[in-house]
């Protein structure tokens, strides 16, 4: 019995040694007879001699016999099959050749300029709001603070549809609505179309996209209008850029303001600069501390709430962003100039 | 308004050189757009506001300088040459309409030669990008230029009765105004009359046949205050707007009418004139300055830093403001005459706040208080709808929202556009009923610039009227036409059609989670006749979808067939999404059935469609339509249509025999429903 597994083991080392030695499809198949020949095999020898085994030894003895077979046969099979194989593939196909592309749509880069200004005020905390283009005369001008004949009426020429209804000159209106329906404190903006009696040429058209800005809190002060769009536009162009606010006028703000960026064409060193006209900078926003008549139309306390708002026009600052010459590109919708936007 | 460098020396001493003036302008909020070196001088492009009508002059820039350089106003004389007369001997004034006219001056100045400017004179109006007219003409331009205070010369001698009568027009009068023009005058309209007729339109425009002619010898010099309001309705009216109507419809300072007509005076006296003795001021109801209660804690409130007092007071002086102390920290402030637009507080903090400078106020972030932080709906529904359309390989537009009867006509939409009542042109006199016009626009223009093919798509408002109410609808629109995607060298370019449109509308409702969708075949006047599908959720009608009809791409010279969709997204906007539930993916084992049936081609997918959903089959988890054809060796009016069915138990293996019953079902009753059958010895 130990006679017949010490041959196995023997049997196993020198198979293992005629396998290493096995160059070619001949001599395996010398080695496959040579084991699991039917007649003479040596495994098959072996399985003879089982029957000389004493009946309790036999299924143990057995199964390693069976074991050692399945070894064979298997690492003849594998042998067999790296010897079949070619070791190296040839690819021939040119890898240079153009890819396969899908197209994915480009953004409109005005609504792309808007999603960014709109990114950075969800990021201060801001809410978006909605209003109509079609307004009354009332949220349009009146609850702004323009009396119904005063002459800071002609500076928003305007598209009439009757005698109460316009569209919408600025997205200011936005900011009474907000007011009318939400209590301090509010912090919104309301980006959007609006319209102008403009005949369309390089710096007018009759209509673009504003985006308005309201903050109404307790203590608001002029302090946090400076600090909060110097916050944005730092990060509408970046960290470096110069901001300028001076005096100006708005009947629904007071005091107002005027915000100015650098010109980064020029750097305000070339009197002839056809993107700041020459003074260095470039008029961006306009702002300024809600008007105590404003916040008294929409039954706000001015001596308990403050608040300040602004308004910027997207085309503009976007034109200025990608240095496009002409407003009017923004609405031909040629598609070699929007696809550039992707 | 144009600013002289060389104007305001006569009434300030400035050292500035131009850049540092433009800068000192800029930070008080006088905004100078441009400004240019001309004839010896400095000539300013002054930007001005609507509130700030003392601005519309030399002596208001003037003064802002002067306050804020802290350097005085020079005291300027106009002395007079004196006749013996008096004007009261000699003329009279009447005003009836004393709220339209609250105050009105006049002098006279006799003996004058009419004639060429002097050349200072001459420099200044040319300054002002005007040409010298005459001496009297040219005087008067310049008090109005320098003071902000608009004058009027009469002809003394063409004034009949010698008399003036400020009142209202009566129905039926005419003016010949400068210029030549007639204009016929209506009541509300305030006129200066002479005994009989008007000879001017107050303070807008005077008349040709009392004006200043080289004939002149004696002139009456109006120098009056009106009413703002009254100037603008009726110079709108008339439609002619001059210097003058200008400055008094933004408001004048009514202190100063006397002055300016002693000035101008002064100046007719200087070419050769006398003026007679006195002066007419009728001014029945003097003013008073107005007051103002300014708090100083309310300046720290509003600007966000601390105003020392000092400042305040030094600088509100030197702007001509009386202020009085009532207690600590509150002062009664009495307002100049000249600065019509402060009424309140927060106007004089504003002041402050100029000269004190917005660079010295410092920057702070609001602390954030809690708000309601609600998604804005429509913001979610756009950035979704731009997601997909994009990846969908869709390119977007923004047109304008305006189109012409042309076009309303081409589109029946069967909506009510909205006029609009001024518009800039013809092209744009209606509020678009739909945004496909934008697109086939938008198509035409690439297509003619060598695009290949052409996908766009837009999201905004449409527009309409029902009854006698004004909506705007927010919609989506998109339009397909010509090769799709990018060449590739291993194969023909796909071609857009119809079905890339309605796939595009199914995973665009899928992916908003409206799931619940389906189409109707309806005709629609947009498209070719059986061309045309309606889109539904609900039960409602939302968008519709189809190929448009030759005759409207015709309109655009257009070629290639066009397909194009419209969605209400407002309409989206006030439903309710399907609310994402997780559901468990099943670990077993699915089993795949393919079938093909042939079936007559009059019978629609969407009946097989609803025939197999009908059946409720238990474990089918999916089905799709994997192949469609005809022809070859079928029946002409029969098709074959393959499916592929997935049948999966959530907890267990379906067994093969459970997939068996499932398939017979649906062989069945697609075969009772619409006799279609098994092809070809049926199942692979």
């Amino acid at each position: 019995m130990v006679d017949l597994k010490n041959k196995i083991r023997a049997l196993r080392s020198s198979f293992d040694e005629g396998l290493a030695q096995a160059g070619d499809k001949d001599s395996l198949k010398e080695l496959r007879n040579t084991y699991l020949s039917r007649k003479k095999g040596r495994i098959t020898l072996l399985l003879k001699e089982l029957k000389n085994v004493s009946p309790t030894e036999r299924p143990e003895v057995g199964k390693q016999v069976n074991e050692f077979k399945n070894y064979v046969a298997q690492k003849l099979e594998e042998y067999s099959k790296t010897l079949e194989e070619p070791r190296h593939i040839k690819f021939d196909m040119d890898l240079t050749l153009p890819g396969k592309r899908r197209y994915r749509g480009a953004p409109h880069p005005i609504l792309l300029y808007k999603k960014r200004i709109e990114q950075i005020f969800l990021l201060m905390g801001f809410s978006i709001e909605d209003g109509p283009e079609i307004e009354t005369d009332y949220y349009n001008f009146e609850a702004l603070n323009f009396p119904p004949h005063h002459p800071a009426r002609d500076d928003w020429d305007t598209l009439y549809l009757s005698d109460d209804l316009l569209l919408r000159t600025h997205t200011s209106p936005v900011q009474i609505r907000v007011m009318e329906k939400k209590k301090p404190p509010i912090r919104m903006i309301n980006p959007g179309k609006v319209y102008r009696r403009e005949t369309p040429d390089p710096t007018h058209i009759p209509m673009f996209y504003q985006v308005e800005g309201l903050v109404v809190d307790l203590g608001i002060t002029f302090a946090h209008l400076k600090g909060t769009l110097e916050c944005f536009l730092k990060a509408l162009y970046n960290e470096k850029i110069k901001i300028r606010f001076r005096p100006s006028y708005f009947p629904f703000t007071e005091p107002s303001a005027e915000v100015d960026i650098g010109c980064t064409v020029c750097r305000g060193e070339d009197r002839q600069c056809r993107v700041c006209g020459g003074s260095g900078w470039i008029e961006i926003l306009g702002a300024g501390m809600v008007d105590p008549q404003v916040l008294k139309n929409v039954n706000i306390d001015p001596e308990k709430y403050s608040g300040f708002a602004f308004g910027m026009g997207i085309d503009r600052t976007a034109m200025f962003s990608f240095r496009i010459p002409d407003l009017r590109n923004f609405y031909e919708n040629d598609l070699r100039f929007i696809r550039q936007f992707s | 308004m144009q600013i002289s460098l060389n104007w305001l020396k006569e009434f300030l001493d400035i050292r500035l050189f131009p850049k540092e003036l433009v800068e000192k302008m800029n930070s008080i909020g006088l905004l100078v757009d441009h400004w240019e070196e001309k004839d010896g001088d400095v000539v300013l492009e002054l930007e001005t506001y609507a509130n700030r009508p003392d601005t519309l002059g030399h002596l208001g820039v003037a003064r802002e300088l002067a306050a804020s350089l802290g350097i005085p106003l020079k005291d300027r004389k106009f002395p007079l040459v004196e006749s013996s007369e008096n004007i009261s001997d000699v003329f009279d004034v009447q005003v009836l309409e004393e709220d339209l006219c609250p105050r009105y001056s006049g002098m006279i100045v006799k003996d004058i030669e009419v004639g060429p400017s002097p050349s200072w004179l001459v420099d200044r109006i040319k300054a002002m990008g005007l040409s010298p007219v005459n001496n009297v003409v040219d005087i008067t331009n310049y008090i109005l230029f320098s003071t902000a205070q608009p004058i009027h010369a009469f002809d003394l001698n063409k004034l009949r009765g010698n008399k003036i009568i400020v009142r209202t027009a009566r129905n039926g009068e005419e003016l010949k105004v400068l210029g030549g023009e007639d204009v016929v005058l209506s009541q509300s309209m305030l006129v200066i009359a002479d005994e009989n007729t008007p000879v001017a339109l107050a303070g807008i425009i005077g008349g040709e046949d009392t004006a200043v002619t080289e004939e002149t010898k004696d002139v009456f010099i109006e120098s009056a205050c009106f009413d703002p309001i009254s100037i603008r309705k009726t110079w709108k009216e008339i439609g002619i707007q001059t210097d003058a109507s200008y400055r008094f419809e933004r408001g004048t300072d009514i202190s100063f009418p006397p002055e300016a007509a002693s000035m101008t005076a002064s100046l007719l006296t200087q070419i050769g004139g006398k003026a007679l003795k006195g002066m007419i001021d009728i001014y029945p109801r003097p003013r008073k300055m107005k007051t103002v209660i300014l708090r100083h804690h309310r300046v720290s409130e509003l600007l966000g830093v601390d105003v020392d007092e000092g400042f305040i007071v030094d600088f509100l002086k030197r702007m001509e403001f009386r202020l009085e102390k009532q207690r600590e920290g509150t002062w009664r402030v009495q307002v100049p005459y000249f600065r019509v637009d402060i009424e309140r507080e927060a106007d004089i903090i504003e002041e402050i706040a100029r000269f004190y400078g917005y660079d010295k106020i410092p920057s702070h972030i609001p602390v954030l208080q809690g708000i309601n932080l609600e998604v804005n709906k429509r913001k979610e529904i756009e950035d979704k709808v731009r997601d997909l359309l994009f990846h969908e390989g869709f390119d977007e537009v923004v047109n304008y929202s305006f189109m012409d009867t042309e076009q309303e006509k081409l589109f029946k939409t069967g909506l009510d556009a909205v006029e609009i009542r001024n518009p800039v042109s013809l092209k744009a006199s209606l509020l678009r009923t739909t945004l496909i016009g934008g697109l086939l626009g938008n198509i035409a223009w690439n297509v003619n610039r060598g695009t290949e093919g052409v996908h766009v798509f837009e999201t905004g408002n449409v527009f309409f009227k029902k009854d006698e109410k004004y909506f705007e609808r927010y919609t989506l629109g998109f339009a397909t036409t010509g090769q799709l995607g990018p060449v590739f060298w291993k194969r023909e370019p796909e071609k857009s059609d119809f079905f890339h449109l309605k796939g595009t509308c199914e995973e665009l409702m899928r992916y908003l989670k409206f799931e619940d969708f389906s189409f109707t075949v309806e005709e629609n006047p947009f498209f070719e006749q059986n061309y045309s599908l309606c889109l539904n959720f609900k039960g409602e009608k939302i968008g519709f979808l189809g190929g448009l009809k030759r005759s409207i791409v015709n309109t655009y010279s257009i070629q290639e067939q066009v397909w194009a969709a419209e969605i209400n997204l407002g309409s989206l906007l006030k439903k309710q999404p399907k609310p994402f539930k997780y559901s468990p993916v099943s670990r077993y084992p699915g089993i795949i059935r393919d079938i093909s049936f042939i079936a007559g081609r009059g019978i629609s997918y969407q009946e097989i469609k609803d025939c197999i959903e009908k059946l409720m089959i238990p474990y089918l988890e999916d089905y799709v339509l994997y192949d469609r054809f005809w022809g070859k060796e079928m029946a002409k009016d029969k098709v074959s249509l393959s499916f592929r069915f997935i049948f999966r138990h959530p907890e267990r293996t379906l067994l093969a025999e459970e997939a068996d019953g499932f398939q017979e079902k649906i062989i069945k009753a697609l075969n009772t429903e619409f006799g279609l059958n098994l092809r070809g010895g049926g199942q692979d």
